[in-house]
Parts: C-alpha cells; sequence; structure tokens
C-alpha cells in the first residue's frame, strides 16, 4: 500500500506563509498524478501560489457569517493572495463578530448591496439553505465568481435553476463539498481505482451525534432565524446539512447519481418543536445494481462518522482512514511458488521457517490510508483552488455536477421519507 | 537457486490460491489442476475447518473449550468436549514419547518471559521457580474413565499453538486428500507446511528452508512428496514485539528461554508429529536426539545455527538427521 502518491504526505498548515509553502508542493504533485485526470476540480491547483502583491489578490465577499462562515474567514485569512473585501449578514451580533475579525472589509446587511461594491470578484455564500439557489442567481448575474456551501439548494427545482443559469458560464462555480479536495479521501479514491478493494458492492455512510443541534438563542423571536436547521422552511435537516457530504463522495466513487431512493424518519428523541427530523434511514439504488445505505441521528454517538466502501477484495473506511483487506496477501514464497507452477518451472522456493506472525495492526486492524492524520479536511485546499480559479480566470471543471448530484440527491432522500414512498432522480434534469 | 525447464510445452498450469488468517498466522493453500469453482468450494470448506479447529484449541477466544480449562481446572475436574479430550490424551501421549520434551504447559514460563524482555529485564530466580511450580504436563491430571481433566496447582494454564497447527494441517490434508485432491501444498505461517503428491513439473515440492535474515537464500532444501515440513526455532524479529531480547522457546528442563538464533526443521509423513518434533528436537541435546527420533516414523530433520561474524548473522547446518 506504500506509495509516492500525492495523497500520502502532505500535511496541514497553520499560518499563510505555511500554506504557501504546503501548496507550492501539492501544485507540484498536482501536476504530476495520474488520478488527476479524473479530479479536474484540481487544476487550478497546478498554479504556482502568488505573493501578497495587490495584483496577485482576488477580492472576496462573504456572506453569511454564523459558525460555517467564520470557519470559512479562518481559512480565507490565511490563503495565500485572498483579501475579504466584505462581509454580509442580516443578523447584526454576527456581522460585528466577523468584521471585528477581518480588519478593512465592509459591512452589509443586504447582500444585494454587497454585490453591487465595485471590485469585488468572488461571494462566498455560506447562509441557510433556503437562500442559497437566490443568491447564487443573483451573484451569477451580477457577473461574481461563487463559492457556495453545501447543499446546494433548497429544492429539485431550484437545483436546476441554478445549474440552467450556469451553463456555459465563464465564472468561477465551487460548492462548499471539501472532501472532492480532501488529501484523505482522495487517497481512498486512488485506492479504489488501483482495484484494492476489487469492484465497489456497497457504500454505507453513517453520521451519529448526541446533541439537540440547537444555537442558543438571545429572545425568542430569533429561534427559526439562528436554528433554521431545525426547521422544514429553511433546510432540510440532516439530510441536506450532514448527509449531503456523505452523498457526494458515494457519488463520486461510484461515478453516477442515485436512480432512486427510499427512507423513513422521524422526530423520537428532541421532541422540542422542532419539524426536522432526528434520525433518518435512506437506502440509495444506483443503475449498476449497488446500493448506498446511510443513517444519521443525533440522540447517539457511539458510532461517530464513517464511509464505509465495500467490495469482494476489502473496506475502505473513508473518514477513519483505513483499509482493510477481506483476505491476508500470501508470503513471498507463495507468490514465487505460484508463479513457478503457472509458467512452468519446477524451482525451490525459499519459504520454511519459524511461523509468521501477523502484524496484528495492519493485518487484522486495517492499515492507515495515510501517515499522519490530517488537520484539514480539504476545505483549505477547497479555498486555495477557489482563489486561483478566479485568478486564472478559469471555469472549475465538474463543480456544478457534483454540486447537482450530491443536492438532488439529499432532497430525494428527504422526499422519500416525508412522503413514505420510493423517489426516483428527477427525470429531465440537466446539467 | 536450481530452476529446471519442463521437457514438456510450457502451457499455464491452472493454479487456486487462497489465504487467510487463521490461529494467529496466516494459511494458504494452493491447490493445481482444479476447475476454479470446486477448488473455491474446497477453500471455503477448509476454512470452515479451520475456523471450528481454532474455536476448539485458542486460548485466545475467551469461549472456547481451551480458555474454560484456563479458567477452572485447578478448581474442579473439567470434561472437555471429546474433540479437545482426544488433543489432549495425543499431547499427552507425546510428551511420554518425547520425555517431556514436547510441553503443552509452558505457558507460565513463557508468559513470565516474554513479559519481562517486553521490559528489556530478566525475571527474578524466585518468579522463575514460582512459574515453573505452574507448568509441567506430569501436574495435569487425566481422569480416563470420566474423560475430565484438571490442573494440580492454580495459575497452570495450557497452551496449543504449535500443536493445534500440525493438527489442523493433517485434517485438512486428509480432508482434501479424501475428495480426491492429489497435488496441493499447504502453509501455516510458512512454519508448518504440508504437500499432497507432488510440484506438477517435477518429482517432489521442492521446498527451501530461509536463511532468517536474508529470506530470500535458501538455507537447504527439503523435497517433499505427501509429507509435512515443520520448522521451529528463535526468531531474530518478533514484529508484534519489537526485537526479542530472550528468544520464545522455553527449555522445559531450564524453566529458561533457548538462546542465539537456531531452527529445527523436520519432515515426516504426519503433520502432527513433525509439529512435534521440531520443537522437542530444539530443547533436546544433540546426543539425546537420535534416541528421542528411533521412536517415530521415517523421519529427516536438520538444525540450523546462526553465528555472528563481523556483524552478520550467518547461517550454519550443525546437525542433521536421515537426509
Amino acid at each position: 500500500m506504500e506509495s509516492d502518491s500525492l495523497f500520502v504526505s502532505s500535511s496541514g498548515d497553520s499560518d499563510r506563509a505555511h500554506r504557501r509553502e504546503f501548496l507550492k508542493r501539492l501544485a507540484v504533485l498536482a501536476g504530476s498524478s495520474a488520478l488527476l485526470a479524473e479530479l479536474p476540480w484540481w487544476t487550478p491547483l497546478r498554479a504556482a501560489p502568488v505573493g501578497d502583491s495587490p495584483a496577485d489578490r482576488v477580492r472576496i465577499g462573504l456572506v453569511g457569517v454564523g459558525t460555517r462562515g467564520n470557519l470559512l474567514i479562518a481559512h480565507l485569512l490565511r490563503t495565500p493572495g485572498v483579501e475579504i473585501a466584505a462581509l454580509c449578514d442580516d443578523y447584526e451580533p454576527h456581522l460585528q463578530i466577523g468584521l471585528a475579525r477581518v480588519k478593512g472589509a465592509k459591512g452589509f446587511a443586504d447582500y444585494r448591496k454587497m454585490l453591487d461594491m465595485p471590485g469585488l470578484d468572488g461571494v462566498v455564500i455560506a447562509t441557510p439553505l433556503y437562500l442559497h439557489a437566490r443568491m447564487c442567481l443573483d451573484a451569477f448575474s451580477a457577473g461574481k465568481h461563487v463559492y457556495c456551501e453545501k447543499s446546494l439548494a433548497y429544492t429539485i427545482e431550484e437545483c436546476q435553476a441554478v445549474a440552467d443559469a450556469y451553463r456555459g458560464s465563464k465564472q468561477v462555480f465551487q460548492i462548499g463539498h471539501q472532501r472532492l479536495f480532501s488529501p484523505l479521501i482522495l487517497r481512498a479514491l486512488e485506492l479504489v481505482r488501483n482495484g484494492e478493494i476489487g469492484q465497489i458492492t456497497q457504500i454505507r455512510a453513517y453520521w451519529h451525534r448526541h446533541g439537540d443541534w440547537r444555537n442558543p438563542v438571545p429572545d425568542p423571536s430569533l429561534e427559526r432565524r439562528l436554528n433554521w436547521r431545525l426547521y422544514r422552511a429553511y433546510s432540510c435537516g440532516l439530510m441536506t446539512e450532514l448527509a449531503s457530504h456523505h452523498i457526494q463522495v458515494a457519488n463520486w466513487f461510484l461515478g453516477a447519481h442515485p436512480v432512486a431512493c427510499a427512507g423513513y424518519g422521524s422526530i423520537n428523541y428532541w421532541k422540542d418543536g422542532r419539524e426536522l427530523y432526528d434520525n433518518v434511514n435512506v437506502v440509495y439504488r444506483y443503475a449498476d445494481g449497488t446500493q448506498v445505505i446511510y443513517d444519521s441521528l443525533i440522540s447517539n454517538r457511539l458510532y461517530g462518522e464513517e464511509i464505509q466502501i465495500m467490495g469482494p477484495k476489502g473496506t475502505i473506511e473513508a473518514v477513519t482512514g483505513k483499509i482493510y483487506a477481506e483476505n491476508p496477501p500470501p508470503a513471498p514464497g507463495i507468490v514465487q511458488l505460484i508463479n513457478g507452477i503457472e509458467h512452468g518451472f519446477f524451482n525451490t522456493v525459499p519459504i520454511g521457517g519459524p511461523s509468521w506472525v501477523p502484524d496484528l495492526k495492519k493485518d487484522t486492524e486495517g492499515t492507515l490510508l495515510m501517515k499522519e492524520k490530517l488537520a484539514d479536511d480539504g476545505t483549505a485546499i477547497a479555498l486555495a483552488a477557489f482563489a486561483n480559479a478566479i485568478r486564472l480566470r478559469e471555469p472549475i471543471p465538474g463543480m456544478m455536477e457534483q454540486a447537482c448530484r450530491a443536492g438532488v440527491s439529499v432532497l430525494m432522500g428527504q422526499a422519500s421519507m416525508e412522503q413514505q414512498k420510493e423517489i426516483a432522480w428527477p427525470e429531465g434534469f440537466r446539467v | 537457486m536450481e530452476q529446471t525447464v519442463p521437457p514438456y510445452p510450457l502451457s499455464r498450469t491452472k493454479v487456486f490460491h487462497r489465504s487467510c488468517l487463521a490461529m494467529n498466522t496466516r494459511f494458504s493453500m494452493v491447490l493445481v489442476g482444479i476447475e476454479p469453482e470446486r477448488a473455491e468450494a474446497l477453500a471455503l470448506d477448509a476454512e470452515c475447518d479451520l475456523r471450528a479447529y481454532e474455536r476448539m484449541m485458542s486460548r485466545f477466544d475467551v469461549e472456547s473449550p481451551v480458555s474454560d480449562l484456563n479458567r477452572r481446572a485447578a478448581e474442579t475436574a473439567i470434561q472437555p468436549p471429546e474433540g479437545l479430550w482426544e488433543v489432549l490424551s495425543m499431547c499427552r501421549d507425546y510428551w511420554k514419547r518425547t520425555q517431556g520434551a514436547f510441553d503443552i504447559t509452558l505457558w507460565p514460563l513463557n508468559h513470565l518471559w516474554r513479559e519481562h524482555s517486553g521490559r528489556g529485564e530478566q525475571p527474578t530466580a524466585e518468579a522463575i521457580e514460582q512459574a515453573r511450580l505452574q507448568t509441567g504436563f506430569e501436574r495435569l491430571h487425566f481422569d480416563e474413565l470420566a474423560h475430565t481433566v484438571r490442573f494440580e496447582s492454580k495459575g497452570m494454564s495450557i497452551d496449543l499453538g504449535g500443536f493445534g497447527k500440525g493438527f489442523a494441517i493433517e485434517r485438512l490434508a486428509g480432508s482434501l486428500r479424501a475428495q480426491g485432491v492429489e497435488q496441493a501444498f499447504l502453509s501455516f505461517g510458512e512454519s508448518s507446511i504440508t504437500v499432497l503428491g507432488s510440484h506438477p513439473h517435477g518429482p517432489a515440492w521442492p521446498v527451501g528452508i530461509a536463511n532468517m535474515f536474508q529470506p530470500a537464500d535458501t538455507v537447504h532444501t527439503f523435497h517433499l512428496q505427501n509429507a509435512s515440513l515443520s520448522s521451529s526455532g528463535t526468531a531474530p524479529f518478533n514484529r508484534m514485539q519489537g526485537p526479542q531480547v530472550f528468544g520464545q522457546i522455553i527449555d522445559p528442563h531450564s524453566g529458561r528461554p533457548l538462546e542465539g538464533y537456531r531452527t529445527i526443521s523436520v519432515v515426516s509423513p504426519s503433520g502432527i508429529e513433525a509439529e512435534v518434533l521440531s520443537t522437542s528436537l530444539l530443547v533436546t541435546p544433540e546426543r539425546e536426539r537420535a534416541a528421542l527420533l528411533s521412536g517415530f516414523s521415517t523421519v529427516s530433520a536438520i538444525e540450523i545455527v546462526y553465528h555472528e561474524n563481523a556483524g552478520k548473522f550467518v547461517p550454519r547446518i550443525e546437525w542433521e538427521y536421515g537426509i
């Protein structure tokens, strides 16, 4: 399993200088990996990282300064050649927190005003789900490059509208499925494509947490605004806010979208007035006969989060970052023996000796996909790719397709649970 | 390495291979000239049988009858399942026939030395004496009528690790033979090998004893035909526990592990006897070995000792029998 893979030795980083070094190494590797033919969105990363001169700088406006927005700010502040020129939130306390962190940024309460700001290259959208499509469409109209947090949109129709508006565009569009840029997930993909687990016969993914999934609310009138993930008018809860990540990976590894799905969900524990399920279970069916089994709940955390990619030769756990072989490889002597028999040789094979003892960690507890655990889940690289693409004025290939596949899949899952019936992939959906 | 080209035209011979983890090592099975579907079925059967032997004999499986014995047999006489009774009776027989060199009760001593070697120190003389009181097959009492077993003292513990492999491989070979398989190569962690018939391109299966320090080199070649080969020795590396400090073979007469690096390899028509003899010979002084072997069916054996020379370990065959 050892290799000079692009994805084995890259490491995380904490400040801008480190990140520039890291991106420089990544650029060299990104130009040389055979796997990258399958990862067109890595193309912008082949560009050498830039310096801090004003000519290199891309000016970003970020809308939605909540939890996710703040994390994106932290990354953007460290991304070489990025200036956060504007921040927008219609909830004043959040906007103020953001402005305090980003010196010199202009504050807005209305994102349309921010889009009118001169000299703004791109926008990062980190707002509640129901606002994504509207904001993407307005940003496209305003000629801005767009980084939109997952999931793509609130309805399938909106997903189609965003894809339609973007088709043929010269602008950069990127979706916040950062696993597309996660070295760990890419290493897993590399092993799958190398045939290490054989054909993918099933993917099982789950995300279990224990908590009410609430934000503190200073005044009851703010409940729906601050806890939008719990209410149907703003979100599809666990499906769009968590499952979309895993379903995106499943679609990507299978190279397809599901043809149908069926699932059940309910509120069986957090009966506190919320409208969205606190546990969801959906099975997705793919055209080639593969099934993806997904479940998520927020009343038990024992099993945490995992994506298990299974095949006749092995299993990859893409979150833990391990691969397990179904059968151990034979001893080198046995391989020689088989070769000899097959090719008609009668030769002595050095094989006998004191008993072979399994390297327990490797042979029964799996092999690590990467030697070091990365701090970054792909978000840092994803934002660097966004900045590079803007600078190069080149759209990032494949992004809208990934966004639509995942975005539509999770909405199908939500619809299936709500309508208690199988939901088919929308016929005629076009990226 | 000799390599002869066969006198007949080259055509790819059908080979089936399967490896799986069992009995704390890797079992490999190579079948020749058998249709893939049938080979697959035979491999499944073999794996199933292996699991059953492992469940019966493993001391690491808390639910195995061996674990049950180790937990309770010092307090009360235990009646093990018939299969295990049979195995224990065989072990008693071999203990007698090897004048105590083969002994499945050495675990407390083994454990003591392993624990200390992990910390890089030697156990005290008192600790060794204490552990010796918990070892020795003579302290294992059999009731022939009731088919029960009892430990004489607390802390006793049996370990069927090596014997289990020999037992399993002999049974598997018998089962394959009964199903009409004529050519096969079975290996348990490369220390226990059993072959059926001969190599498809020659008169026997040529099996090299690898140099422990240069695994691609062969120190001696055995030509096996319907036979078993077992190797025991003090290994230079134990990957689970880092560099070996005190070896892992306990001499039942002294209660101490063997020193230096050496292996004994034994070829016998029986997988069980090859296993029993390779460990027994290792702890038997050279002058007593011929007497020990006279009580067994036709065997051949060699001892390889590794001598340190200018920082390298060089193997030398220091004893051989029936070659």
